[in-house]
């Protein structure tokens, strides 16, 4: 990961914070890039390599997890075995923020640096057997967690006010050819590259648990196939990094479930009008100037991406 | 209006982050003066398109609004389609080449 200057005033602030927390034996910590709503803080405490998640400007949408109960959910996964970072302690005033800390993961996280590796065959069954393991998660060990609808994603672009036929147009296909739903599971929400740890000996560890919520298990398992997040490696549909059989076969093999490969398409086109959606949304929080960024305001034109794929998967499914 | 940023918004976040983020850090004077010009340049493409007419959008109000009631006729995707196209050869015009 980059680090990013800061003020050695903040610096110096977040050490005596950390110290009073983690022990007077704690290196310097260093603030990380990434994350618009969240900060990331490298430190080493004690011996051991810690990362601190730090609540910052906002959150993506109205649905994001406090800090606490995303602390509860990444206890929830390490205690079901699913592999994450050790989580260490929950604090809810950390220099007038809250925040958790957690082990830092060795290895790769960026999307495009990722599907350019040299990734082993065994990533795609790893990912299909971490998300079983991740759908087993009790839901009654995480009462908070709401469960989401295809209503919501229509309350959110009614949100933006803006006209977007392909969006309405993906939303009306998605409700007119719904599958038979499943029951549901804990989700973890946003299940991709990008949001996994990668090194050479294949995934390390599942990062960013903010949109953790009850669903369909199929929405998890087909949300890492949004073009979107292949990362420009568009011939490989499981995010850019391997063919979607094996990883779905693995998958139903942990279960036991049947998945068929048109649910995976229905929810592949489900991931794209959230992430259009999503593209609006984060646009607004710049328009809005609940944070303003340009990193923010142009994903309010290159939503048209996505729009864009959109009506290519509905060309697939209804010429 | 339906695209969001506008160009003069896009302008506006290009001018906040030039002189809130770029500036400050920019000790060469040659590198600030240019810094300068830059946004000076960039007000004049701001006030330049304050001028123009607002984006007409209510065709595709209208059509967002049929498709929400689910009145989807033959043709409207390809409708659809071309509406997102003409917006992508603005907002990103090389994304269409991963469709070829």
């Amino acid at each position: 990961m980059t680090t990013v200057d800061t003020d050695s005033d903040d610096r110096i602030e977040m050490r005596e914070a950390l110290e009073a927390l983690l022990g007077p034996d704690i290196g310097d910590p260093v603030l990380l890039a990434g994350g618009a709503s969240k900060e990331a803080w490298a430190v080493d405490a004690g011996g051991e390599r810690l990362l601190v998640r730090r609540a910052a400007g906002g959150v993506i949408h109205r649905h994001t997890l406090s800090l606490a109960h995303e602390f509860e959910v990444l206890e929830a996964a390490y205690e079901a075995g699913v592999k994450v970072p050790r989580p260490i302690t929950y604090v809810a005033d950390l220099e007038g923020r809250e925040a958790f800390v957690m082990e830092r993961l060795d290895g790769e996280t960026i999307g495009r640096r990722i599907v350019r590796m040299d990734v082993p065959e065994q990533l795609p069954f790893q990912l299909a057997e971490e998300l079983a393991k991740i759908h087993a998660i009790p839901a009654d060990r995480l009462p908070f967690l709401a469960e989401a609808r295809l209503e919501r994603m229509v309350d959110e672009l009614d949100d933006v006010g803006e006209p977007h036929p392909a969006i309405e147009l993906g939303l009306w296909w998605l409700r007119e050819n719904r599958p038979e739903p499943r029951p549901p599971v804990v989700n973890h929400g946003d299940y991709r590259i990008g949001n996994v740890v990668v090194d050479e000996r294949g995934l390390v560890g599942i990062l960013d648990w903010e949109f953790a919520h009850l669903d369909d298990p199929v929405r998890d398992l087909g949300f890492g196939l949004v073009r979107a997040w292949r990362f420009g490696v568009d011939d490989k549909r499981l995010g850019g990094i391997g063919d979607v059989e094996p990883y779905l076969e693995r998958y139903n093999r942990c279960t036991g479930l049947d998945v068929r490969p048109e649910e995976l398409d229905y929810w592949e086109l489900a991931g794209n009008v959230a992430w259009a959606i999503g593209c609006l949304t984060q646009a607004q929080r710049h328009l809005r100037g609940q944070e303003r960024s340009v990193e923010l305001a142009i994903l309010g034109r290159l939503g048209a991406e996505v729009e864009y794929e959109i009506c290519h998967l509905l060309e697939q499914v209804a010429p | 209006m339906s695209e969001r940023p506008t160009g003069q918004e896009l302008t506006e976040a290009i001018a906040e982050f030039l002189g809130g983020e770029i500036l400050p850090i920019l000790s060469d004077h040659r590198l600030r003066f240019r810094t300068l010009v830059a946004m000076n340049a960039l007000g004049i493409v701001h006030r330049e398109l304050q001028a123009l007419p607002a984006e007409d959008d209510a065709e595709r109000r209208a059509l967002a609004a049929r498709i929400r009631a689910g009145d989807v006729p033959a043709g409207t995707l390809g409708v659809v389609k071309a509406d997102v196209e003409a917006r992508l050869r603005i907002a990103s015009p090389r994304y269409l080449d991963r469709y070829t």
